[in-house]
């Protein structure tokens, strides 16, 4: 977009560190990567060339919530980030902590650092992930920070504060750390890549030179071709000792005895949550993820904890193949300041101070990929204003990103949220092969792509569009092929010329073939809420004087102003009786406007 | 924008002369109207007594009335209740005294758009008012009242329940894979979803009820020309209301009446005799006779005692059973010429249209039949309309569609798919549903994530 930036960060050499597991994508999470990189987002072609490990999920369930997952090469990953940033005109990397922000008029207008050099913006995006007031727990141990080893910021909470802006406090957790050769494999389970490796850039589309990878020399060069000399995870359970050492040692753990306020994820449950709430399981899984290529460390996926130390070495001693396991880094929870992002527009604008944009864990999000999505939509609605440019907005039904920007500001989070497929009402939309197509429109429009990749993608979305028309249309023996398709009787062979397409046509155009009943399905339901989103609100209206609405829904309404009806429908905390008042309202007051205006 | 604001007024109570009758008035100004009326005033829900004087200073009645104080009323805004003695033209008064007051009279179904506006009560309650209002019986009264204290509410709330459990289950399978899920039993599924299907239809027919209930029961007046079938429908109304003559073939086309038969409401009908050989005339209004005949409810079959048995057609004959049928051995004040006995196990009832005996015994069986046509929801007296019905037969078919999908193996992305549309359609009776509940169930069910 060209503007002209400056990225401050308390460590240049932590950019793009992973702070849980270097695991890039998952259910939901692999289609946003995608979403990413159909909107000019690094993170794809990032994992692409630092990936050790590339799985697609859900093979078996269905093409729409198949979800591609790689593993990364922690150091790999987090230097080709820093020299992308080096590397990307306009932009200025400084390292300092900020300190606080500096505001005038009501509007943020820059910041403060620990260096005491202040730094004049028109518009400032905040990114603290859980370093806002970060505090680690292991145990009854408590040290400050955002992620072992690293700071905390302390004193920007208080400037947020003074702005009006509520934080409250949530609370996730990271397993233990463990030498690799320290590991007995002999009877674990190999968990191996997939042999044809799902990649999450759109390579069809994008420019060739993407494609590198940074040597320890700072040279950029094809490291190791994307998905190749791919490296297992290895796949372990919990015993009955481990359950009893959880059980014996509960009050030992941050979490049971009260040390920690902030409210943890219900769906990354440590150990101890999953032996007190799930009694009835006898076992729980374990991965071990291998951390790097130029590394012997191990991650222990599945075994976050907040008890002591010493409980902790026998626990994972406990765990078949780790009974001599070496740690090298212990298992900690951590505590953080979070604004609850309802006090967002859409735009990711808080709604208290003018330009002051907010993206990542501080919107109360889990997860690299919801924070990179939330950063590459601050980012560019925060160059749109000051442009004066109308924010770019995603809608639910256009995909994930939509979905979860407008979870957080209609409904808000009580946990650290995560993305599901399921929180998805159009989700045979979201099929990870359509990104590029389903965003065109917003990449066009906010100049997100090069000229030369909009031109393909636009190309690419021709050919489906003539393939799909073909297949539909055209007759084979046996019938229409696409009815062929639909009723899953074997194809001997698919016109030629189709075969000749890419990949990418060919898997889009089945793919809406196939699901062609369902997709209509969907386009009809969006239809159905378009017209509600289309039912528009008199800006006029005063919620606190609509007789008999409950107090909350009008004080929620209030403090929103949404819109339309579909947006006032989703916010968190408006039953569906009060949209209904406004929806009877709204009726009567344009029948009322649309009568002819009495004589005299 | 502006709210509803002004003061209506209307009759409460039904139309017509009962010991008392009720007048309502609502709005902003009714504090104001009641001071003026009775001198001072009035403490909230408190039942005073007074004299009803009107703006000229005439006493009306002595009345007694209630204020209510927004938002603790039925509309949710300050109202007036006034009972006076049931007089029409006490009524007539008082109305036409509030009216030049200032109030509006109020539209039919003013008060509850108003209680609904002001949210004093959810949609289907809304509804069941609409249905009390329009109620044309006993049981259509006490169905819509069950409905007001959110019976039907109850029942959606449970179907919701069993379906998003349902509903996490193949989304657990699906947002978190790598876990071995303890419920990855497809046949308990399957289970759980014939459970509800079952459940949906058992509510949705509860439609056809509540179609009776609020429509009449559809009665259809059968048999041969000259029978007595005009005459008995004139008995049944209670005056002269279809031609009656000597000669066969009078009724030409079907017509159609409104009664009473205990606490149900019957849509009488009376059609042209059904005359094996007729004429073309005859046959047109025959082929009409048939046509009511096949969506009919009820079937009162009159037969003329002083003529041989007749023959049905069989087409009527194969809608005819003893659930829906009643035999009506007419003109018995005649010596009777056929045997009342039928090659059918209908009841059957002497009666004279003539003289009106055994008009009472047939009212009773009647009574029975339509009795007999109640679906409930266990002991539980439901009846849904229409809109409901249509929710619910959409919300069916999207489970069968799961179920069969899932019982070939079709990938669960498709199940989930078809479970979501059902809950969407549960969801237009009972308001929209939020993802977050499945999430909730899903995470309070199942050990997941890492
Ligand atoms: N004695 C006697 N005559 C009756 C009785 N019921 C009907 N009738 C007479 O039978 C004749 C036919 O009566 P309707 O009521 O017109 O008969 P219907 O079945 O409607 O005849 P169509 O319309 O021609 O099919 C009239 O003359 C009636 O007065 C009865 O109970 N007793
Ligand atoms: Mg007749």
């Amino acid at each position: 977009m060209g503007a002209s930036t400056l990225l401050l960060t308390g460590n240049i050499d932590t950019i793009a560190q992973m702070s849980c597991n270097p695991a890039i994508g998952g259910q939901a999470k692999g289609q946003i990567v995608r979403e990413i990189d159909a909107l000019g987002g690094e993170m794809a072609i990032n994992t692409d060339v630092t990936g050790i490990q590339f799985r697609l999920l859900n093979e078996s369930k269905g093409p729409a919530v198949q979800s591609p997952r790689a593993q990364c090469d922690k150091k790999a990953y987090q230097f080709r980030l820093k020299h992308t940033l080096e590397l990307q005109p306009n932009l200025q990397v400084f390292q300092a902590t900020v300190t606080g922000l500096i505001f005038a008029a009501g509007k943020v207008v820059g910041c403060q650092t620990s260096l005491d050099i202040e730094f004049l913006g028109q518009t400032v995006i905040i990114t603290t992930g859980t370093f806002l007031r970060g505090l680690m727990h292991v145990g009854q141990n408590k040290n400050e920070g955002g992620r072992l080893g690293d700071f905390s910021a302390k004193s920007l909470s208080s400037s947020l504060l003074e702005a009006g802006i509520e934080l409250q406090r949530l609370k996730t957790g990271t397993p233990p750390r463990i030498l690799g050769r320290s590991i007995n494999f002999t009877g674990l389970q190999e968990q191996k890549g997939d042999l044809a490796p799902t990649l999450f850039a759109f390579h069809d589309t994008r420019d060739p030179e993407d494609l590198f990878h940074v040597e320890p020399t700072g040279e950029r060069r094809l490291g190791w071709k994307p998905g190749s000399e791919q490296i297992s995870c290895w796949m372990t359970y919990t015993t009955p000792e481990s359950e009893r050492i959880v059980r014996e040692n509960l009050h030992k753990s941050a979490m049971y005895s009260g040390e920690i306020v902030g409210v943890g994820p219900r769906y990354c449950p440590s150990i101890e949550d999953k032996f007190v709430r799930f009694a009835d399981k006898p076992r729980h899984l374990l991965f071990l993820e291998p951390e790097g290529r130029s590394t012997n460390e191990y991650y222990i996926n599945g075994l976050s904890t907040s008890l002591p130390f010493d409980v902790q070495v026998d626990l994972v001693h406990s765990i078949p193949g780790l009974e001599q396991a070496a740690l090298l880094r212990p298992a900690y929870a951590v505590e953080y300041d979070f604004a609850p992002p309802t006090q967002m527009f859409p735009s990711l604008e808080s709604r208290k101070v003018e330009n002051l944009f907010l993206a990542g864990q501080i919107n109360g999000t889990s997860g690299y990929e919801e924070a990179a999505a939330q950063g590459l939509v601050a980012g560019v609605n925060a160059v749109r204003k000051v442009r004066g440019e109308n924010p770019m907005i995603i809608q639910r039904h256009e995909g994930y990103i939509g979905v979860l920007i407008d979870d957080l500001v209609t409904k808000g989070t009580t946990e650290p949220y995560r993305m599901f497929t399921s929180r998805a009402e159009h989700r045979l939309l979201f099929n990870h092969g359509s990104a590029e197509l389903r965003l065109y429109q917003h990449s066009l429009n906010c100049n997100l792509l090069s000229l030369s990749r909009l031109g393909r993608i636009r190309q690419k979305a021709l050919a489906i569009e003539y393939w799909e028309n073909y297949i539909e249309t055209m007759k084979t023996a046996g019938g229409i092929w696409a009815e062929k398709i639909r009723r899953s009787e074997p194809l001997n062979e698919l016109p030629a010329g189709f075969l000749a397409q890419p990949k990418e046509v060919r898997e889009e155009t089945l793919y809406r073939v196939r699901y062609r009943g369902y997709l209509e399905r969907e386009q009809r339901q969006i239809e159905k809420l378009k017209d509600v989103e289309k039912i528009k609100i008199p800006s006029s209206i005063d919620y606190l004087a609509i007789p008999g609405m409950r107090r909350e829904s009008a004080l929620k309404l209030h403090q929103f102003r949404p819109e339309n009806l579909g947006q006032a429908a989703r916010i968190s905390g408006v039953n569906p009786a009060d949209i209904s008042i406004l929806m009877v309202l709204i009726a009567a007051a344009n029948r009322s406007q649309s009568r002819p205006p009495a004589a005299g | 924008m502006s709210f509803p604001s002004d003061t209506i007024a209307a009759l409460a109570t039904p139309v017509g002369t009962s010991a008392i009758a009720m007048v309502r008035a609502s709005g902003a100004q009714v504090a104001t109207l009641a001071t003026e009326i009775f001198g001072a005033t009035p403490l909230p829900r408190t039942v005073r007594h007074a004299d009803y004087r009107d703006a000229r200073g005439q006493l009306v009645d002595d009345v007694l009335f209630t204020y209510f104080a927004a938002p603790n009323s039925f509309t949710g805004e300050d109202t007036l209740e006034i009972s006076c003695h049931g007089n029409p033209f006490i009524v007539q008064k008082i109305l036409e005294d509030l009216l030049a007051r200032g109030c509006r009279a109020a539209e039919a179904g003013e008060f509850s758009k108003r209680a609904f506006l002001n949210g004093r009560m959810d949609l289907s309650q809304a509804e069941a008012v609409m249905d009390l209002i329009h109620a044309r019986s006993e049981r259509a009264l006490a169905a819509a009242n069950l409905q007001l204290r959110g019976s039907l509410g109850r029942h959606m709330n449970s179907l919701i329940s069993q379906l998003i459990n349902i509903l996490a289950e193949v989304e657990a399978y699906i947002d978190f894979p790598d876990e071995d899920l303890p419920t990855a039993d497809r046949k308990a599924v399957l289970r759980d979803l014939d459970v509800l299907t079952t459940a949906t239809s058992r509510l949705l027919a509860t439609c056809h009820y509540g179609q009776l209930l609020r429509e009449g029961i559809k009665t259809v007046i059968l048999g041969e020309p000259n029978a007595g079938k005009s005459s008995l429908l004139n008995r049944l109304v209670g005056h002269e209301r279809a031609l009656v003559d000597p000669e066969p073939g009078t009724t030409r086309d079907y017509l159609e009446e409104l009664i009473l038969a205990g606490p149900h409401a019957l849509r009488l009908i009376d059609t042209a005799g059904l005359n094996l050989s007729p004429s073309p005339l005859e046959k047109r209004g025959i082929e009409k006779s048939l046509e009511q005949a096949a969506e009919a409810d009820l079937f009162l079959w009159v037969i003329d005692t002083t003529r041989p048995l007749p023959v049905l057609p069989p087409v009527v004959a194969a809608r005819l059973s003893a659930a829906n049928t009643i035999a009506v051995f007419n003109k018995c004040d005649l010596p009777a010429v056929s045997p009342d006995l039928l090659p059918y196990n209908f009841s059957s009832v002497k009666i004279s249209a003539l003289t009106g005996r055994g008009l009472e015994a047939l009212q009773a069986e009647i009574s029975r039949l339509a009795d007999g046509f109640k679906v409930g929801v266990g002991d539980e007296l439901i009846a849904i309309n229409v809109r409901h019905a249509h929710a619910l037969e959409q919300a069916k078919q999207s489970l069968e569609a799961a179920h069969q999908k899932l019982s070939l193996g079709i990938t669960s992305e498709l199940v989930a798919s078809d479970l979501r549309v059902s809950l969407d359609a549960l969801g237009q009776i009972s308001g929209k549903i939020d993802n977050e509940k499945i999430l909730d169930r899903l995470f309070s069910s199942f050990c997941i994530g890492k």
